[in-house]
């Protein structure tokens, strides 16, 4: 089977109002709350310890998941290792077929996917979609990619000898996922292990067990052997349980920079009975700087600005959460943004014609509106957060900018995570790339400018995974713009990517001696 | 309508129109500016070079400035015309670099000046006053930067406020030109004002098109009450396919209204290089019916100004691109509204806006064989791209407008790159014409 070409699923045309209409009525007929079980192979164990609920209405319960514990993640390892062998030899273009079919499951519940994306996550409708869309692409990319992995890499061949180097999946893989792309990322990372014959115990964030059992449900519905893909819904003890598992080969991790690191030390140090090295594939966050210089078009530059520290609620690894402008125009920029942030609109994600949706949680708003009292202490807000109203109910935190930080606020340093942004002016565009190099983590980063050497020269300083020219900074397709940061961001791994994969698999050589007393054969 | 009676028309109005041009002769900066048009039609890279640097020249701070990035965009064209190979190495020096921006500035602002009428309302009314003479009638746009904040919703809602109150007694003291001023449903404002949704709010979006709607709402209705006032004709432009809902609804709401029904003149865009354009025209037309007017809704028809946006956007979705993609289906579609429009009337007013000899002949001679009178129809054109084609159209005794933008050089430039890619892109039919495409040709029924 040789699938067509990949092509990236289309966004829904929200701009006619038929479509929007779809959403609307699959959101009318999404049956809550859903029952999440800890679901290993065909054993389900069904629980209400954690509740995942409508950020935007707190008080509606969206999932009811069981906790799962870590004996349960053992079990979970346990059943994987045993269906290990089975689908690791299963063919890769058989692996890929059962994931096209994953897709097409997808595909055909779009919009009910999405309304839950929305209700359990509080995703505005276009970027709801999108998330249903990516996990579309993840399938579909990393099943074409695995078949031509699965062909290995030609090496120089002599009389006499024949070499050969083949991929072979590592083992047990953990996934253990975020909420805020609640079916892309998870299903991402665990496409990526199956597609290269490794077996999965997925562990959904605590926030999204909805979207997770999805996941499960997709693949399952597609021909994933029911042993070959767990889910363990949980809290941080289950996902530690299932890293320090002696049994588990690889974690494949997205997720706060403390919990990655974590997870690193925990891989490093074997514990009895290891038998390998695990490996980690870690995206954790960034303190991601858009650039504007003096020349930058300013009409392009403010709602790219805005789209990127705002979507979602600033609540995307990608998004923007510091401005370093040049000096010329700093006034001129932080008052035609401070004018254009004041105009978003903060409302439930339903609504399409909110901007800001509420944050995840109650912990996540208090965390936003401390970093902002502490903006407002150290700094200007030009955009403040109160005085604006909010709904009542829901984790609703208003925008906010702030300018004239001192350089060793922790502002500028920490991923806050939420609507906030910072603008700082420089001398030019090479301080500019300097205070870029200072930070410690490097995931995306922006530029706004029209001189092609200025571009040049940024491209050639930059340290980000992923930098964005004239444009926003969020929205990475894949296939089109593999995904990740470099330095304390992560691992250096680029979802979505073909390269992907090789963090999924080892390389196995073979050497042939073809020669039998003086014949080759 | 009969085909038989409207194809020899078409070609009688054709050649009418054709042998009215005005001559190329006696116009060196005509010339000099077609030149640099023709450069940079040739070649994709130059052309792209010099319009991205045509672009930025208003955010270059200094000639040195200038001149870093015009030789910039240069290094990615891979020929060089020697003119510009010879820029390449004047920027070599301090004093070439200057002497290079301030060269180039002078060259932008020219051209600049070719498709801007002046920097203000009452600095262009000398050159509406001399169109006018001419017997060619305009619509003043407005040219500035992007809406982004209330604030800016609101200095553009004032200076279109102002506009009307500078170009409405202006007019007033202008000359007869009764063929500009009546058609069979009676007397057409001389004051004429288009203005875009897009700069009326910053909260325009594409999949919440009420929020722009109700946003732009009172900024719209106080200009339809001053327009009203004044007896100034208010023109709504019709932008990119994100912004079609809003704008449509904005419009027919406002205008459905009670107090608007008595005035003022005014009018929408129908965009024909869209697919669905013509489900659009039965939404209008349904609501013309259902709404008459003393004056009634205008109709403009365009091809559309937004080809590449339209395109790149919705292959960058993987959705189905809402523009014809060949030049003929285009031309094909123009003329089926066309015919639908003028059959419309007395519901609606129609204006025709296109430089396609064929299109408007087209119309001209549709309009001829319903047995309208030439005054029944307008046809418009644009200010620095149309010019000779207005004149034509007025020698021949037709009923013109000509769109005449109006804003400083440093907020036009936008506008001037979209007008600019239009005038060199290869289908268009005036690069055909400047090119001798024989008339024969340019008069062929799209196929």
């Amino acid at each position: 089977m040789t699938p067509s070409p990949f092509a990236n699923e289309p966004v829904l045309e929200l701009r006619r109002a038929s479509e929007r209409a779809r959403l609307t009525a699959a959101l009318g007929e999404l049956a809550l709350p859903l029952r999440v079980p800890v679901w290993i192979g065909g054993d389900r164990r069904d629980g209400d310890e954690i509740a995942s609920t409508d950020p935007g209405e707190p008080g509606r319960v969206v999932a009811l998941a069981a906790r799962g514990t870590p004996d349960e993640a053992a079990a979970a390892v346990a059943a994987a290792r045993a269906a290990f062998g089975a689908w690791a030899a299963t063919p890769a273009t058989e692996r890929a077929a059962a994931l096209l079919r994953a897709a097409a499951w997808m595909r055909e519940r779009r919009p009910a996917l999405a309304a839950l994306a929305m209700a359990e996550c509080a995703k505005p409708w276009p970027e709801a979609d999108a998330d249903v869309c990516e996990a579309i692409d993840f399938l579909e990319f990393y099943a074409r990619a695995a078949i031509a992995l699965a062909r290995g890499v030609p090496l120089p061949q002599m009389p006499g000898e024949r070499n050969e180097l083949r991929y072979a999946p590592r083992g047990v893989c953990a996934v253990i996922a975020p909420w805020n792309f609640p079916l892309a990322i998870p299903m991402g990372m665990t496409a990526a292990a199956l597609a290269t014959g490794n077996t999965v115990v997925l562990k959904p964030a605590e926030q999204a067990p909805g979207c997770g059992l999805r996941v499960v449900e997709a693949l399952r519905a597609g021909g994933v052997p029911p042993g070959a893909i767990a889910l363990l819904p949980g809290a941080g003890d289950a996902g530690g349980a299932l890293a320090r598992h002696p049994d588990v080969a690889t974690i494949a991790f997205t997720g706060s920079g403390p919990v990655g690191l974590e997870l690193l030390r925990t891989a490093a140090d074997p514990v009895p009975g290891a038998r390998g090295l695990k490996r980690v594939v870690a995206e954790m966050g960034g303190k991601n700087c858009i650039l504007v210089d003096a020349d930058a078009d300013l009409d392009e530059a403010i709602p790219g600005i805005v789209a990127s520290a705002f979507g979602y609620a600033g609540q995307k690894c990608s998004a923007a959460s510091r401005v370093l402008v040049h000096e010329a125009v700093h006034d001129l920029l932080v008052q035609r943004l401070a004018g254009a942030v004041t105009g978003l609109q903060v409302g439930p994600a339903r609504e399409f014609s909110s901007d800001v949706p509420p944050v995840i949680e109650e912990a996540a708003r208090r965390r936003v509106r401390d970093y902002a009292e502490r903006a407002g202490a150290e700094g200007t807000l030009v955009v403040a957060p109160d005085g604006r109203e909010l709904p009542s109910a829901g984790w609703y935190c208003a925008p906010a900018v702030v300018t004239g930080l001192p350089p060793a606020s922790p502002i500028l340093r920490d991923e806050i995570f939420g609507p906030l942004l910072s603008i700082e002016p420089v001398r030019d565009i090479e301080e500019a790339c300097d205070r870029v190099d200072e930070l410690p983590v490097a995931l995306t980063g922006g530029l706004f400018a029209r001189n092609p050497r200025t571009v040049q020269r940024v491209v050639a300083r930059s340290p980000v995974g992923n930098l964005y020219v004239n444009r926003s900074t969020t929205g990475a397709m894949v296939g089109r713009q593999p995904f990740g940061g470099n330095r304390l961001s992560g691992t250096g791994t680029k979802a979505g990517g073909s390269d992907y994969l090789l963090h999924f698999v080892q390389p196995h050589v073979v050497t042939e001696n073809t020669l039998r007393h003086g014949l080759v054969v | 309508m009969d085909p038989q009676a409207l194809e020899p028309e078409i070609q009688r109005v054709g050649l009418a129109l054709s042998a009215a041009f005005p001559s190329r002769r006696g116009h060196p900066i005509r010339a000099l500016d077609e030149r640099a048009m023709d450069l940079a039609s040739q070649d994709d890279e130059l052309r792209a070079a010099l319009f991205r640097f045509v672009d930025v020249v208003p955010a270059c701070r200094s000639l040195d400035d200038l001149a870093s990035h015009l030789t910039g965009f240069l290094d990615d064209v891979s020929q060089r015309p020697p003119p510009l190979s010879a820029a390449m190495r004047m920027a070599n020096t301090k004093a070439g670099r200057a002497a290079l921006g301030a060269a180039s500035a002078a060259g932008v602002r020219h051209m600049a000046h070719r498709f801007i009428v002046g920097a203000d309302p009452a600095d262009a009314l000398p050159a509406l006053a001399h169109l006018w003479h001419d017997g060619v009638a305009a619509s003043v746009d407005l040219l500035g930067e992007a809406t982004v904040t209330a604030d800016e919703a609101d200095r553009y809602a004032q200076r279109c406020a102002r506009a009307l109150d500078t170009l409405a007694p202006a007019y007033a003291e202008l000359e007869p030109q009764p063929w500009l001023e009546h058609d069979a449903l009676g007397t057409l404002p001389r004051a004429n004002l288009s203005v875009k949704v897009s700069a009326l709010t910053p909260l325009l979006r594409p999949e919440a098109p009420e929020r722009g709607q109700r946003d732009a709402t009172p900024r719209l209705r106080e200009l339809l009450r001053r327009a009203a006032r004044l007896g100034a004709h208010l023109h709504i432009d019709m932008e990119s396919l994100d912004s079609r809902e809003a704008v449509l609804e904005l419009v027919l709401a406002l205008l459905a209204e009670p107090e608007f029904a008595t005035g003022p003149s005014a009018g929408i865009v129908l965009q024909a290089y869209l697919r669905d354009s013509p489900a659009t025209l039965d939404r209008v037309l349904a609501w013309a019916g259902e709404h008459p007017r003393d004056q009634p809704l205008v109709v403009r028809l365009v091809k559309g100004a937004y080809w590449d946006h339209e395109v790149v956007e919705a292959r960058q979705h993987g959705w189905s691109v809402p523009v014809f993609e060949r030049k003929a289906d285009c031309d094909a579609n123009f003329e089926a509204l066309t015919r639908r429009l003028l059959s419309a009337r007395p519901a609606i007013r129609v204006a025709i806006a296109s430089h396609n000899l064929r299109s408007v002949a087209h119309a001209v001679a549709c309009n001829r064989v319903l047995g309208g009178d030439d005054s029944d129809l307008e046809l418009q054109v644009l200010r620095g791209l149309g010019d000779d084609l207005g004149r034509a159209l007025a020698a021949c005794g037709l009923r013109v407008r000509a769109y005449c933008p109006v804003g400083d050089l440093v907020a036009g430039m936008a506008y001037l790159v979209r007008r600019l890619l239009e005038n060199t892109a290869n289908e268009s039919f005036l690069h055909d014409q400047a090119h001798g495409v024989p008339l024969q040709q340019l008069l062929a029924p799209p196929a």
